[in-house]
């Protein structure tokens, strides 16, 4: 579903974000990327849906190239939903109205229809009484839960997750990573940059460990925590779990 | 500070007093231009001003709403023409505030008015008064202040809001009107506020040009009765009431803007 072949990223013309990494994402698989911080991962993530725009490389989404010119990467977006470490709702709006607006204007659904899909999102995500609420009537929690809910109302193929639980408070991890849980349990095609080793053994198909710009080992989550292969994973893996 | 220790420490807990609240500053403006306003109503020689100097008034507010307007056309192409992707576009917008807002006020107006707009005037004919001419000169001046205010109160919005919008698919030209502009708005009213206000005092420049609003016409009673100080009391007297107005309502709308933002805000320095 997704194909990243040979990509680069380099910034500032001497700044080497991303080296040659070479992933597949199947479709209904989720791809957990894990790393220190500044090895890349979020920039791989980020050059999925053309946030970021490959130095070198290819990006395919079911069989379209992201670096095409021809490529509209609007409707590529569309497909492709995002979350974001910082939530990035709209404060201007309530939180229905931020659901509803990609609806509306690029979806092209009338507003009971914006309406009624936003509702289901909001239930699926615990919230339904939230609806009318600003972003910044809500907890952290709250309000990446809304952030999902609005990006699953698009109805993605693919969902990116870009550290969703590190800017919030311990407390409402949880409630984030379960809504996660549960998207990847209904077939979700999922890549998660995370530092939540639990929800990568819970869920994820795939771990990919990533350091200083490269990928430096792939597997299933228990193999690559309990047998890695290489000494860089099993140090990081020694830093970070007790 | 060291001598007060002990009452500091008391108003820290406290409550503030509505003495230390309270807008002195509104009875100090109320009293003044009560008093200013006495002495024309009661005195011969300041009524005989009032009376020359108030007819300019509609020249004034006409002027002043005149140039506003199309000053907030420019400002709004030229601040969006800056942030555009277009190179041609962005560099004639950097080009024209750069080069308005390195000349004083004055000169522009007489080179723009007296030179560049006839020269305009002849090559396309078209004719403008010269009022015309100098109320565009200001919308051309502050067309160029407003360009930064305007791409200023766009740039204060968040990179995450514009990668927000367009990671669900929303067009660069959506982005900005749904989810940039709006909440840019909040940046952008007060400065803009602000520069009403200050269309409205240079519109007194105009009176260089012979224009008879009531700069002009404070002049020529001066000068033509000797009465130099009823002429530019009366004078100042109206511009105050202006000022003061627009900018009580201006606070007005401001308030309104800001007002679901979060809870009372406090303009009392941090202890």
């Amino acid at each position: 579903m997704i194909s990243i072949k040979n990509l680069s990223k380099t910034f500032n013309k001497n700044i080497h974000a991303v080296k040659n990494v070479d992933l597949e994402i199947a479709e209904g698989e989720v791809v957990v990327i894990v790393g220190p911080s500044g090895s890349g991962k979020s920039t791989v993530l980020r050059c999925i849906n053309r946030l970021e725009v490959p130095t070198e490389g290819a990006i395919a989404i079911d069989g379209v190239e992201l670096t095409d010119p021809k490529c509209d990467i609007d409707v590529i977006r569309a497909e492709v939903g995002m979350v974001f470490q910082q939530f990035n709702l709209f404060p201007h709006l309530t939180v229905m109205e931020n659901i509803c607006l990609a609806q509306r204007k690029v979806r092209g659904r009338s507003k009971s229809e914006a309406n009624e899909m936003a509702m289901k999102q909001l239930v699926r995500v615990g919230i339904p009484d939230k609806a009318d609420s600003y972003p910044r009537q809500l907890s952290g929690g709250q309000q990446q839960r809304v952030a999902i809910a609005r990006s699953l109302a698009m109805e993605p193929k693919i969902m990116l997750f870009d550290e969703p639980t590190s800017a919030l408070d311990p407390e409402m991890v949880k409630e984030v990573l379960d809504v996660m849980l549960e998207l990847a349990s209904e077939g979700m095609t999922m890549a998660v940059v995370t530092h939540e080793m639990g929800f990568a053994k819970a869920a994820g198909d795939r771990l990919v460990f990533m350091d200083e710009g490269m990928v430096v080992e792939i597997g299933p989550p228990s193999q690559v925590f309990e047998n890695p292969t290489e000494q860089r994973t099993r140090d990081f893996f020694d830093k970070i779990l007790y | 500070m060291s001598g007060h220790e002990d009452s500091n420490k008391k108003s820290l807990s406290d409550k503030p007093k509505w003495w230390d609240t309270f807008p002195w500053w509104g009875i100090a403006i109320v009293a003044i231009l009560s008093w200013m306003g006495y002495q024309i109503v009661t005195k011969n020689s300041y009524e005989l001003a009032w009376d020359r100097v108030i007819p300019g008034i509609s020249i004034t507010i006409t002027a002043t709403l005149q140039a506003f307007a199309i000053a907030l056309a420019l400002g709004l192409l030229a601040g969006m023409g800056q942030l555009s992707k277009n190179v041609i576009l962005r560099n004639l917008a950097r080009t024209y505030v750069e080069f308005i807002r390195g000349i004083p006020i004055l000169p522009l107006i007489f080179t723009v008015a007296l030179v560049l707009l006839p020269q305009l005037q002849n090559a396309l004919g078209f004719k403008l008064s010269f009022q015309m001419r100098a109320t565009v000169t200001l919308a051309i001046i502050y067309g160029a202040y407003m360009a930064e205010i305007f791409r200023g109160g766009i740039q204060s919005i968040a990179i995450g809001q514009v990668e927000a919008g367009r990671s669900l698919g929303l067009s660069r030209r959506q982005t900005m009107n749904s989810i940039v502009l709006p909440q840019a708005m909040r940046a952008i009213i007060p400065p803009l506020g602000n520069d009403f206000i200050a269309i409205l005092k240079d519109t007194s420049l105009l009176s260089v040009l012979g224009v008879l609003e009531i700069t002009q016409r404070a002049r020529q009673f001066s000068a033509s009765t000797f009465k130099f100080r009823e002429g530019y009391f009366v004078l100042a007297f109206i511009y105050l009431i202006l000022t003061l107005g627009l900018s009580l309502l201006l606070g007005v709308l401001e308030r309104r803007m800001t007002r679901d933002d979060r809870g009372v805000r406090s303009n009392r320095g941090i202890d």
